[in-house]
């Protein structure tokens, strides 16, 4: 939203505010409504909260008696099991989508 | 106290896989029974919308949009944790006493998590919302969103117990496999692709940093943060903001879930005539955990009350004040009070333990929480820091639409426990192999 011209007389300035705005899209995600990247969520969930997983699948792999197939057997579980978690969500989404709207 | 359960043999350890009673249906038809009236409920809330629970926006039910649906999520989340913090426990500390439950504990992590999951969804009103607001918004609201945070976690949480699981499971299908049903060999071998035996050491290495990380994470990070951050870290309402809800969170959480292992071991105890696999000493033990953290959940209450009624800001005493004129706050509170005195009691004399009393306390102390944590919920959105809803009429109480959303996730886990405990065995093959006498 732009200031008003300094040179208007107040009540004319006052009309300008209240004309109609261009049309928005009022969309979470749409540029007008992004927050900067960096945020306390983003050092909270990639920091701290998601550290004790990188401290264990490092572990994994670095770690003595280790085992390729094993350490992969795990990151495939937990990439997998994401990915069938929200995966599934998304195919249950569209399927409603497609029978109901 | 000692355990000792080396002579029980593997065919007690697969009994529940290959037997199938009256009981058995019997029960699989009550749990069919409890989430065929959620389902009947929930259906009319599809078809009309969240107003068939008085829950449709702010401004109905004396001003409350959230009530048994947020207060059941957290509560099953709490649950949750007991389960795979006992599992880790186990591992990490050497706690050998409770590997006999064990796995019935990660078992429930899975289930009870599922259930809150189901909270969430069906709070969320068309159920297709859950996908639709949050992968789209995921990117550029997890830097800045509670509500982000606790799905990320809760995602995490879940997949790492599931992984957990998946991994420990091998060891004991290998070895269990002669005893398990034919039909199920397809389940099997997907579970045992590409096993052999000289993966052991590195899986037990790797379940082990999987159990390191999910004693951090869960106890300290979920119910111990984000959760109680999604009430804590709003000022505007008085009975929800502060630090202490985080330790406040994780000990309620803590005694439910020792409650609901409790129930559901002495559920496998009773069916399976499994006394000699699951010896009274590991109930003991966990009566005395209940008594620990019912102690804790208690002082945080005292904590709370305190700091609410003696010279604190005016809403937050106006809050403080309406809850402890609360009477169901005060069931909340004797249960817990109960089954706390109880326990100790049983630790100084020990012939006053009995295992059915037990169980019946850790039921009270599970409604105990429930009660709390609706309360927390209805009353913070009441008595908020501006009083901008005061003449709202009407006052909050649960529809049947959402009391039968909790009859069907109980249901749901009891239905759970019965399919799993036909697949897999419920009870680590290692609780028979390893366990000498073990000092708990």
């Amino acid at each position: 939203m732009t200031a008003a011209p300094a040179a208007l007389p107040p009540l004319l300035a006052l009309a300008s505010l209240s004309a109609p705005l261009p049309a928005l899209p009022l969309l979470a995600g749409s540029a007008d409504y992004t927050l900067p990247f960096v945020g306390p969520g983003t050092y909270l969930i990639f920091g701290i909260v998601l550290l004790p997983v990188y401290v264990m699948v490092g572990a994994w792999f670095l770690g003595d008696p280790s085992d390729r197939f094993a350490n992969l057997l795990g990151v495939g579980y937990l990439a997998g099991l994401t990915t069938v978690l929200w995966g599934s969500l998304l195919v249950a989404t569209l399927v409603i989508g497609a029978v109901f709207f | 106290m000692s355990v000792d359960v080396t002579g029980v043999d593997r065919d007690t350890l697969v009994r529940p896989i290959r037997t199938v009673s009256t009981r058995y249906l019997a029960a699989l038809s009550v749990a069919l029974g409890m989430i065929g009236v959620w389902l009947f409920f929930y259906l009319q809330q599809l078809r009309h919308g969240l107003i068939v629970t008085n829950l449709a926006d702010w401004g109905s039910g004396g001003g409350v949009p959230w009530g048994l649906y947020i207060g059941a999520f957290i509560w099953w989340v709490g649950i949750a944790h007991g389960g795979i913090i006992l599992s880790a426990a186990v591992r990490l500390l050497g706690m050998d006493t409770y590997q006999p439950v064990a796995r019935l504990a990660e078992l429930l992590t899975i289930a009870a998590l599922t259930c809150a999951g189901i909270f969430i969804l069906i709070h969320v009103g068309r159920p297709d919302r859950l996908v639709t607001s949050v992968i789209p918004a995921w990117p550029t609201r997890v830097q800045w969103s509670p509500l982000m945070w606790d799905v990320t976690v809760i995602t995490a949480y879940f997949v790492l117990t599931a992984t957990y699981l998946g991994l420990t499971i091998r060891y004991d299908l290998h070895r269990l496999r002669n005893r398990l049903p034919n039909r199920l060999d397809p389940i099997y071998d997907v579970l045992l692709v590409g096993y052999s035996e000289t993966e052991d050491a590195v899986v037990e290495r790797m379940v082990w940093w999987i159990a390191f990380a999910i004693i951090i994470m869960a106890p300290l990070l979920l119910h111990g943060g984000v959760i109680p951050w999604l009430f804590a870290l709003l000022p505007s309402m008085a009975g929800w903001a502060g630090g202490v809800q985080g330790p406040s969170f994780l000990s309620i959480a803590l005694t439910s879930a020792v409650s609901g292992i409790i129930i559901v071991a002495a559920a496998f105890r009773y069916a399976y005539g499994w006394a000699e696999l699951i010896p009274e000493a590991v109930f003991r033990g966990l009566g005395q955990w209940l008594g620990f953290f019912s102690l804790l959940f208690l002082w945080l209450q005292l904590q709370q009350v305190i700091t609410g009624i003696f010279a604190a800001p005016t809403t937050l005493q106006h809050a403080t004040e309406v809850k402890i004129a609360t009477p169901l706050y005060w069931v909340a509170i004797g249960v817990v009070a109960l089954a706390m005195l109880y326990v100790f009691a049983a630790s100084l004399r020990p012939s006053l333990f009995s295992l059915p009393l037990l169980v019946a306390l850790s039921v009270g102390v599970l409604a105990g929480t429930l009660i709390e944590k609706v309360l927390f919920v209805v009353e913070g959105l009441m008595h908020a820091h501006f009083d901008l809803y005061a003449g709202v009429p009407g006052a909050y109480t649960p529809s049947a639409v959402e009391l039968s959303a909790l009859v069907g996730t109980v249901g749901i886990v009891v239905l759970f426990f019965l399919v799993v405990s036909k697949v897999i065995p419920v009870v680590e093959l290692h609780a028979i192999e390893d366990h000498g006498e073990v000092e708990g």
